[in-house]
């Protein structure tokens, strides 16, 4: 063997390490951060036994929280699907002044802390807010009270969509829609045909990650909510209080929940990235 | 359909596309819309076909105003530069389209719309491919396939935006005879956009020769050609040679109108051979004027190019220029300004 080829093999080599010693990194971060304090909440949560884990699970004020969490998904996921698709539509289909603005706007959320949301919504409509008095007057209670949980939750949560659909829109440009227009389709007939068609996959996508952090949404629903056991709590309140209260158990129980839905969104992307490219 | 374009103008922004145009297009013709790009020739067919709305003037469809009438009343197939086929649909739904979205009065039943598209599949030589998806088509069945979904829903106008832009040479050479035979067996009013002179000349009965927002000229082939109007015209339909004398007059000459010889005769210039270069039947050569020092282009046969050559760079030719053309000082201003 001549030196020269010793060399390459020596590049080869280091080459071959280099890529270990990253993955190697990169796996031990994971581990770490992640499948570590994973396994820890199922651990936790069934340390005391499987009869105690659903026990915690269905004492009143869980079933309650739980119940509150889905009505919050129920509502805001497809109010800001269809929020996210309109303004999606506008921005990627149509050219028009502030257009950057509304592209600013809808990242927003993204930008601010939760926590300032949820304070945001309780200097609106908290009894010393700006809409206090009218509220107040007129019985309506939004702060403290399952609406505002419900708004705060649809401002977290509307970036989502809209972020995900913008780029794939953008892309496919106006062709087929103004093909469809020259064979005669009407609006609705372009929609359902032709857009909806051809953004499912990224629409569904944007979904997914939307419904999970409507239900896993911690700050700004915290503010809002005024932590009433059985009224305004959702899972991941629940959570907090059940911790603070040191009933370890109960509140690893719950939390393996919103771990289950994570590892169930996980895999549901997944399909989704996979369904998609094969497309 | 017959179809007049009255004085229409069109704007996009500060950008002026379409100034006061006037054109009549008659029943059964096949016409090209040429110019250069930004000359206003897509937004022309984009009006007449309402995807864009006009800023002032009017189009009239048999001298009915048809200036404010929406896509669906016009009755016209559009077929996209890059065949805007649905991706997700195969192609059969993609030709049944356009039958499928018509009011439930209006839609025909099933079995039509089968009869139809596999008829308009045949017609287009594309029979088997009925349940395959764009994707796993060439260009040029793309395009067909664009084609026979705009003639589904029976138009009365067809217009192409750059119909073969995006193919390859051989294809594109099929598909202009092709889209010829179409139209002679159809004989609908069809309108294409076109950059490629070539294109125009081959196919079109009447060429609507456009630059910056305004119609040049209007005539046939022949004449578009051989009685260019002014040196836009002339210029863009062909290769050419150009001329500036001590007066600054202009003049033009086409490569393939010099004639060369080996010996000097009557008014002939000498000239030097810079460059000799054969392309299929043809051979192009670059000569420098030794009298002005100006070059220019001859383009000769290739027998032609037996009996004077064969060429090397130096070799000495006498140029005979008898065909020069002059469009006057107006033009001349007009068209430094293009240029």
């Amino acid at each position: 063997m001549n030196t020269k080829t010793i060399a390459q093999a020596n590049t080869v080599s280091l080459q071959g390490l280099k890529k270990w010693v990253l993955i190697g990194i990169a796996l031990a971060f994971l581990g770490l951060f992640i499948v570590i304090p994973l396994i820890a909440v199922f651990s936790e949560a069934l340390k005391k036994g499987i009869e105690l884990y659903f026990a915690s699970l269905t004492e009143p004020d869980a079933l309650s929280a739980i119940k509150l969490t889905l009505i919050t998904a129920a509502i805001a996921v497809p109010v800001n699907t269809i929020f996210g698709v309109i303004a999606a539509y506008a921005i990627a289909k149509f050219s028009f002044k502030g257009k950057n603005i509304l592209v600013t706007l809808i990242d927003i959320p993204f930008a601010v802390s939760p926590v300032i949301a949820g304070l945001v919504f309780v200097l609106l409509f908290g009894s010393q807010g700006l809409l206090g008095p009218f509220l107040e007057a007129h019985d309506i209670k939004i702060v403290f009270a399952v609406p505002g949980i419900i708004l705060a939750t649809l401002f977290v949560t509307f970036p989502f969509v809209a972020r995900e659909l913008i780029p794939i829109m953008q892309e496919q440009g106006t062709d087929e829609e103004q093909a469809g227009r020259m064979l005669g389709a009407n609006g609705w007939q372009m929609f359902f045909r032709i857009t909806l068609p051809n953004i499912k996959w990224g629409l569904l996508y944007g979904v997914i990650l939307c419904n999970a952090r409507a239900m896993g949404e911690f700050g700004a629903v915290s503010v809002v909510s005024g932590h009433i056991r059985g009224m305004t709590n959702t899972i991941p309140l629940h959570v907090e209080i059940l911790y603070n209260e040191y009933n370890f158990t109960a509140a690893f129980a719950v939390a393996s929940l919103l771990a289950i839905l994570a590892l169930f969104t996980l895999v549901l992307k997944s399909v989704v990235e996979w369904k998609s490219r094969k497309e | 359909m017959g179809i007049t374009i009255e004085k229409v103008s069109k704007a996009f922004g500060d950008f002026a596309a379409i100034k006061d145009v006037q054109l009549e297009i008659p029943s059964g013709d096949f016409i090209a819309l040429l110019g250069p790009s930004g000359s206003g020739k897509t937004t022309l067919l984009r009006l007449i076909a309402g995807l864009e709305s006009l800023d002032s003037g009017k189009i009239l469809f048999n001298d009915i105003d048809y200036s404010n009438k929406t896509v669906k009343e016009r009755k016209v197939g559009f077929v996209f530069q890059h065949y805007a086929l649905f991706k997700h649909m195969t192609i059969f739904e993609n030709i049944a389209f356009g039958l499928k979205v018509r009011p439930f009065k209006l839609r025909p039943s099933n079995q039509e719309i089968k009869e139809r598209v596999y008829s308009l599949l045949k017609f287009v030589q594309l029979e088997h491919m009925a349940d395959r998806y764009p994707s796993q088509l060439s260009g040029g069945q793309k395009q067909r396939i664009a084609l026979a979904r705009a003639l589904a829903v029976e138009p009365e106008v067809l217009l192409l935006d750059e119909p073969f832009g995006a193919l390859d040479a051989k294809v594109r050479q099929e598909l202009r005879h092709w889209l010829r035979e179409i139209h002679e067996k159809l004989n609908i009013t069809t309108i294409f956009v076109t950059h490629d002179q070539e294109e125009a000349l081959e196919m079109a009965d009447t060429i609507v020769v456009m630059n910056q927002g305004q119609i040049e000229q209007i005539g046939s082939p022949d004449e578009v050609y051989h009685h260019p109007v002014n040196a836009f015209v002339y210029r863009f339909l062909g290769r050419v040679n150009e001329f500036i004398d001590s007066e600054n007059e202009v003049t033009y000459i086409r490569p393939h109108e010099v004639v060369l010889r080996k010996s000097a005769q009557g008014n002939s210039v000498p000239a030097k051979v810079l460059h000799v270069h054969s392309v299929g039947s043809l051979v192009r050569i670059q000569l420098n004027r030794l009298d002005t020092n100006a070059l220019f282009e001859a383009e000769v046969n290739t027998e032609k190019y037996q009996e004077i050559g064969p060429l090397k760079k130096g070799d000495l030719l006498y140029a005979t220029f008898s065909n020069l053309v002059a469009f006057g000082n107006e033009q001349k201003e007009a068209l430094t300004a293009i240029l």
